[in-house]
């Protein structure tokens, strides 16, 4: 008397895996890594005007600046323990330093570093001037002010 | 008479087995964690500018006859206490005619540069943003960004304070 197959009944995990792991390899591509030299602390304002990031830019120097006008310096920039440039002087100071390092490293006459300004959106232009004026006193004369690109419609 | 097989023991049959389980378990779990940590981020863009050379002190150029003298549009800009444009008044350097206020609209000064520049089509034009040190640098950027829609390849924005300059 049969009492039928006993055959295992799985089902087919392949695809679904095969499936998973793509899903997976799409969000560790399009992850949010921590970038070193730019600062979450930002909200930077929106322009419809703004270019796409160009990448042959050469030598970059960023400073992140938040809404009270204080340039955060990345760990990379730092100098000694303080992590924020708080007013024009200490810009100044620290451009100018920056400046020299570039030329004794060129052999150039003058910085040229490209400046990534990126200014939160909530700073003062009195701050955002201090910092500019700082930068050309140092010798700096190229600078990229970063900002989000809109599209121009309203969503 | 029956043959009784002998199996010989090399030859015996193991089906492979792949424990696909505990695979499937940590992609998802790398899956969820992605989802959950996962936002776009912004397109970043940039504007491209130039800071004037630091002053050299006695230094100064003779002004070159032949070259054509370039369009000049100068825009005041003031600002509310919390940072926020209140008027903006538009004048062309060395015109006679009385400044044009615009109160605080962005679209009618947006309008107002790009008849500047149309006027001006053959010729080199600047945009001199004087902004009040209290505006946001929200409204620096859009006062900008309008200027390069506009047309404008020279934009300087300084603060309306001489002294600050």
């Amino acid at each position: 008397m049969s009492h039928g197959s006993t055959d295992k009944c799985e089902p087919n995990m392949t695809p679904l895996l095969d499936l998973v792991l793509q899903l997976v390899m799409f969000f560790m591509l399009c992850a949010n890594f921590v970038m070193e030299q730019t600062s979450a602390e930002v909200k930077l304002p929106e322009a419809i005007a703004a270019k796409a990031l160009d990448k042959d830019v050469g030598d970059v120097l960023f400073l992140n600046v938040n809404e009270k006008g204080q340039v955060l310096l990345t760990p990379d920039q730092r100098e000694g323990d303080t992590d924020t440039l708080d007013n024009a002087i200490q810009v100044q100071g620290y451009m100018g330093r920056q400046a020299a390092l570039e030329k004794r490293k060129t052999g150039k006459d003058k910085p040229q570093a490209t400046l990534i300004l990126r200014v939160d959106r909530a700073t003062p232009f009195e701050k955002t001037y201090a910092i500019m004026k700082g930068c050309r006193l140092a010798g700096y004369e190229k600078v990229q002010l970063r900002v989000i690109r809109h599209s121009g419609q309203e969503s | 008479m029956p043959h009784r097989r002998h199996r010989d023991s090399s030859n015996d049959y193991v089906e492979p087995d792949l424990p696909i389980t505990p695979m499937l378990d940590m992609s998802f779990q790398l899956l969820a964690f992605f989802i959950l940590t996962f936002r776009p981020a912004p397109m970043e863009g940039q504007i491209a500018m130039t800071l004037p050379p630091a002053e050299q002190g006695g230094g100064f150029s003779i002004p070159d006859p032949t070259a054509e003298k370039p369009a000049k549009y100068i825009v005041n800009v003031t600002a509310t206490a919390e940072g926020q444009i209140q008027s903006i008044t538009l004048r062309e350097d060395g015109a006679a005619a009385v400044p044009r206020d615009l109160g605080g609209d962005v679209n009618l000064y947006f309008k107002e540069l790009q008849n500047f520049s149309e006027q001006n089509k053959n010729k080199p034009v600047k945009l001199t943003l004087e902004i009040d040190e209290r505006l946001l640098q929200a409204y620096v950027v859009q006062l900008i960004d309008s200027g390069i829609r506009a047309g404008f390849l020279d934009i300087s924005p300084i603060p309306s304070e001489v002294k600050n300059r």
